[in-house]
């Protein structure tokens, strides 16, 4: 006994490990978007997003002033280096220690904070940890001070800069519901409609339906692209032309072979004693739908919608080719590729938070329906 | 009550629409200086086009798309027409879209020649008057060129001039650092034996000359297509070139195999930040990164003008970063060969407004009010130099009006699987370092001889 | 918000609209025209039957027709014609692919993604789903290995960017290899072979999580009479899962596969954005959208080569719907 329990133990624990580690490889990724999602442009392209909770070393560069006091032969100017503005540049939030100096690019850190560095010709810079500095030269600096090159740690920097600009882009809200628009009817018909089709091709006898069957599998590959123009052709002509009504008939259309494989797939899979039983009781095929195949078959029906939802809530080319081009009808995705994107594209700050910002209703939702989801599961299992 | 007038305003505002909004503020007063507000009165006088309405797609978004609809508000005061500008990433797809279903809007601007040239050929753009093309060949600096660049034959045979070249890009240009240069002792380059002299001596000093990004995602390798042009026009006459953006002579042409090997020699070890393998995916957008690092990861960046707009943030131009031409060998007799990029609006549903807009585009104003906001180069010959807002926006101009020969993005020229593929791809190969000059331009011939009828 | 109205309007008679076409069809059938009375009921609840499938498929069959099999007829027809579409070419567009060095490799990277990435995803959902059944925080680690899901796939690609850089400073990848010791950072995807699957991991990431939601849910199905059977019979972990629990839920397994098979053949944002195609790492659908809206034809015939790539899972599925309905 003692043995099979210890085994059932070790067994729970390798489970234990084997799913964090999992979990932990798949969620790295993501959590990369979200730290870089926090930080600016610049950060994001200078070090890795795990180094982001850390201090960084930065190189930097300044001035020194020009207020000279004369000294014996020569002049000495003194001050601070993060007095300087442009030196400020470099740390919005406050430098830390200086860590090394230089007056050249190619050298930025050519000496150690605290020593002083022989410019030649009688000219030398001290520049301590705290950013003072001395510069001893021989002639009146003029009104341009010495050049400082200098390496200091930068403290870590987050900022919601990202969010702000995605979030408050003018007719973001805007977006947001269209996209709201879009998505829930393009949701909920295609499901209605796929399972009534799925429930005669999988629990009603008529010839042709393994051709049908056949024929719903094949259409699962058609690009839509093939479509695209052909069907805006032909909204064009029955007047819907680029309109939300139209992209609801694309998407319908578009989810459709595959909610209809699902569903059907599902419903095959039903106990035959549960139909046929009430078959013999009397019911009529559209009574035996909605009253019994239906219910049991919600789990399907959710993990369809799940998938009908995403891809209509990130998709970008049925709603570019579909929609008119204002701003009255952009969807989010619309918006950010070509409003927030576009000429800059190499913002990955934006990129990030976009993405983040359009898998935060998604996720939300598969949150809200998990319960529901997870029953529906559970009454499946009267298999 | 409060609450009930707002929400009527509100809804007061949305029902006047995009219009509305365009025309109520003018970037700058009319009648200030440095503008040429005479143009515009003109305009305003001999166009009313009030109540009309016209759309506009174009491929600007962004800040590039405030900046057109700034330019479109004084259309809209002078005329009384409205205007919806709507700007988009995929605009090349979005406008054969739209065209093939019958929803195109009123004028479309495009930013490459080619796809205007196969939609003329089906009929789906409408060809400018013949005034427009002599306007342009007097008022442009090297018109000529200009309407050659936008003329095609149409679905009749007959060749017409189909667009209206506004907002042009410089290529033929090599961003720097002016404060790393003076440092290090290094002097701008007059020639290109000078700027290859230069290339060695910032190698043997032990630092990096060159930063290259090829990447773009699915437009990875255009920025080295834009290389081989400019050697193209710096190896061979401007004739040799026409010849080879439209396949007269074949691509694997032994003029074009040397301006292969001729960019090809900038990738030699120790010239190229990172290496010519890393170069093939660095991101063209955070290449010049690398210019303003310390040390300098890189001394040079071969760019176009859009490019300051990848630079750190706060970076003034003139100051902390500058650029020159990419000189043009001393030798020989080329002249002074400008490569550029463009685009032009097109009709591609007429209307009287539609025709009016492009009229307008014959203002110096139109072309003024963007320039002064930074951004826009023209060969408008008319227009006041003072709106530009800096000496070296002004320089770049002058480049564009000075150019002995203009010459457009062959890539954009060529059939769009040539020029926005193979071309691509294979000059991806080639700087890569896994094939050489002659097998990558003999690849592109033979998908080229290999195209569709 | 007048847009919120719409909508929602718009749900209630798109959904009201379809139930009461499937209500009042079905009761017209049933009252009217077929009456289950009077002498000839025997005759016409059996007509009645014969017509109800059609009633239940229609709307389905409508807008998969109108959208679907008509630009593929469309499409076929005009993967004849060349680059003008006046020009009959016959197969020419067919037999030009097939003989281009690019068209060959975009083939056969495509055959390994078709294999690889659901066998890889639907492998890595089915132990998923197993592990995290019996856990207290199942459910919790099963959202996580979700949320790629949601995740659109340009977003995607810019996750693994951060992974992949050809930049210790940027790429993690790089950045382990740097803190083991090796200078030089590599660019994983200019690697020949290697970089496909580099890329396929992207799509792995993303689909796992779909297969692990299904199975998971067929697994719960499994009637636990089988299982303590089972267990009484002496197997062990191991053998219950591979021996009894897998092949029980083979249906299950062959959707999942099914559908992720057709998703990697619709995908092409991934390649698109990573490497464009180069590198040999071209797949089918990119290259497709390199001439779509230029070379119509050879698009489409390009579009076809896919169809025809997916006719093995089809079959599969077919051979399975015909075994259910005996």
């Amino acid at each position: 006994m003692d043995n099979i329990a210890g085994q059932k133990s070790s067994l729970a624990w390798a489970t234990n490990i084997s799913v964090v580690a999992l979990v932990l490889l798949w969620l790295i990724p993501t959590v990369g978007l979200l730290v870089s999602s926090l930080r600016e442009r610049d950060q994001i392209s200078e070090s890795g997003w795990w180094k982001a909770p850390f201090p960084v070393e930065l190189t930097a560069r300044g001035r020194t002033g020009t207020q000279a006091a004369p000294d014996g032969d020569a002049f000495v100017v003194t001050g601070n280096i993060y007095d300087d503005e442009e030196a400020r540049t470099y740390f919005p939030d406050g430098g830390g220690d200086v860590v090394a100096f230089g007056t050249r690019g190619v050298d930025p850190t050519e000496f150690a904070a605290g020593t002083t560095a022989d410019l030649g010709d009688g000219e030398s810079l001290t520049v301590n940890a705290d950013g003072t500095y001395r510069w001893v030269t021989p002639e009146d600096p003029g009104d341009r001070g010495q050049r400082v090159y200098f390496a200091a740690q930068s403290p870590p920097e987050f900022t919601l800069g990202n969010y702000r600009q995605v979030l408050t882009a003018d007719n973001m809200d805007r977006a947001f519901v269209n996209t709201l628009t879009v998505t829930i009817p393009a949701t909920v018909i295609p499901i209605l409609i796929a399972a009534f089709a799925a429930y005669a091709l999988a629990w009603m006898d008529f010839p042709g339906r393994g051709l049908l069957i056949a024929l719903v599998v094949g259409l699962l590959v058609v690009p839509l692209q093939l479509a695209l123009v052909p069907m805006l052709n032909l909204h064009n002509r029955i007047g819907i032309g680029q309109s939300f009504m139209g992209i609801w008939f694309a998407h319908t259309a578009f989810g459709m072979p595959l909610a209809v494989y699902l569903i059907r797939n599902y419903m095959a899979g039903l106990p035959r004693d549960i139909i046929e039983s009430a078959r013999v009781d009397g019911a009529t095929d559209f009574e035996l739908f909605v009253r019994i195949v239906l219910p049991l078959s919600l789990p399907a029906l959710a993990a369809f919608s799940i998938f009908q939802f995403l891809w209509t809530w990130n998709d970008l080319l049925v709603a570019k080719v579909f929609l008119p081009s204002d701003d009255a009808s952009k969807v989010m995705t619309v918006k950010i590729a070509d409003d927030l994107l576009g000429s800059r594209g190499g913002d990955w700050g934006i990129l990030a938070t976009a993405a983040f910002v359009s898998i935060a209703v998604p996720i939300a939702v598969f949150f809200a329906m998990q319960r529901f989801f997870v029953r529906g599961l559970l009454a499946g299992s009267v298999k | 009550m409060k609450p009930i007038r707002t929400l009527l305003a509100g809804a007061a505002a949305l029902a006047l629409g995009p219009g509305y909004a365009a025309a109520q503020d003018l970037e700058f007063e009319i009648g200030e200086e440095p503008f040429s507000w005479d143009s515009l009165e003109a305009f305003r006088s001999a166009h009313d086009f009030s109540g009309e309405s016209i759309d506009i797609t174009g491929p600007w978004t962004g800040r590039d798309a405030e900046l057109v609809e700034s330019v479109i508000a004084y259309f809209e005061e002078a005329t009384g027409a409205s205007v919806n500008y709507s700007g988009s990433d995929s605009f090349e797809q979005d406008i054969v879209i739209s065209t093939e279903a019958n929803s195109a809007p009123n004028i479309a601007v495009f930013p490459q020649p080619g796809l205007l040239e196969d939609l003329a050929q089906r009929g789906a753009v409408t060809p400018l008057d013949p005034e427009t093309a002599e306007w342009i060949a007097q008022t442009y600096a090297a018109g000529e060129s200009w309407v050659d660049l936008a003329s095609f034959e149409g679905p009749d045979g007959n060749e017409n001039l189909y667009a209206f070249p506004y907002k042009i890009d410089v290529k033929s240009l090599v961003w720097y650092v002016p404060e790393q240069f003076e440092e290090a002792g290094y002097e701008v380059p007059e020639t290109y034996e000078a700027l290859q002299e230069l290339t060695q001596q910032i190698a043997d000093d032990g630092v990096t000359p060159w930063c290259l990004g090829l990447g773009a995602g699915a437009g990875t390798g255009w920025p080295a297509t834009d290389w081989v042009e400019d050697m193209v026009l710096r190896e061979a006459p401007p004739e040799v070139y026409d010849q080879w953006v439209t396949n007269e002579i074949p691509f694997d042409d032994e003029r074009v195999v040397a301006a292969i090997d001729a960019y090809g020699w900038f990738l030699q070890d120790g010239f190229v930040n990172g290496g010519r393998e890393a170069a093939a995916t660095t991101d063209f957008r955070d290449a010049p990164s690398g210019l303003f690092s310390f040390p300098p990861e890189c001394y040079m960046l071969k760019q176009a003008t859009f490019i300051p707009t990848f630079f750190p943030e706060g970076t003034e131009i003139g100051v902390d970063a500058d650029f020159f031409y990419f000189p043009a060998p001393e030798s020989g007799d080329l002249g002074q060969p400008v490569l550029g990029a463009g685009t032009m609006f097109a009709i591609t549903v007429d209307s009287e407004a539609a025709r009016g807009f492009i009229e307008f585009l014959k203002t110096p104003l139109a072309h003024e009010i963007w320039a002064a906001q930074g951004g826009l180069l023209t060969p408008h010959k008319e227009i006041n130099p003072e709106v530009f807002p800096s000496d070296s926006q002004r320089e770049l101009n002058d480049i564009l009006l000075d150019a002995t020969t203009f010459r457009f993005d062959g890539s954009d020229l060529m059939p769009g699987e040539i020029g926005a593929g193979a071309f691509w791809t294979q000059m991806v190969e080639f700087t890569t370092g896994s094939q050489d000059a002659q097998a990558t331009a003999a690849a592109i011939e033979e998908r080229w001889s290999g195209l569709g009828q | 918000m007048p847009v919120i109205l719409q909508g929602i309007v718009t749900i209630l008679i798109g959904v009201g609209g379809c139930v009461a076409y499937f209500y009042v069809s079905n009761y017209v059938l049933d009252r009217f025209i077929f009456p289950a009375k009077g002498e000839n009921i025997g005759r016409n609840i059996n007509r009645a039957n014969a017509v109800r499938p059609w009633l239940f498929l229609f709307p389905a069959i409508f807008v998969l027709g109108l959208y679907l099999v008509y630009p593929v007829v469309g499409s076929f027809v005009r993967s004849l014609y060349g680059r003008d579409p006046e020009v009959f070419v016959g197969l020419g567009n067919y037999t030009q692919l097939f003989g281009s060095e690019t068209f060959q490799i975009a083939f056969l990277n495509n055959l390994g993604w078709v294999i690889v990435v659901p066998a890889a995803s639907t492998f890595i959902g089915l132990v998923a789903a197993q592990l995290t059944d019996k856990l207290s925080w199942g459910s919790f680690a099963k959202s996580m290995i979700f949320m790629p899901m949601a995740i659109s796939f340009v977003g995607a690609s810019l996750i693994w960017k951060f992974v992949y850089a050809n930049d210790a400073e940027i790429g993690l990848i790089n950045a382990i290899r740097a803190a083991m010791g090796f200078d030089d950072p590599i660019d994983v995807l200019q690697i020949p072979f290697w970089n496909n699957l580099f890329l396929m991991v992207i799509l792995i990431w993303i689909q796992t999580g779909f297969a692990m939601v299904i199975l998971a849910a067929a697994l719960r199905g499994i009637p636990d009479e089988t299982i303590e059977a089972a267990i009484l019979d002496g197997a062990n972990p191991w053998q219950l899962f591979f021996r009894i629990k897998v092949p029980q839920i083979m249906p299950t397994i062959l959707v999942v596969w099914t559908t992720i098979t057709v998703l990697v053949l619709k995908v092409f944002d991934i390649v698109y954005t990573m490497t464009g195609g180069n590198f040999d790492t071209e797949i089918l659908p990119s290259y497709m959208m390199d001439f779509m809206f230029r070379d119509d034809g050879r698009a489409t015939a390009i579009a076809f080569v896919i169809m025809i790539v997916v006719l093995p899972v089809m079959f599969w599925n077919i051979r399975q719907a015909r075994r259910e309905m005996r």
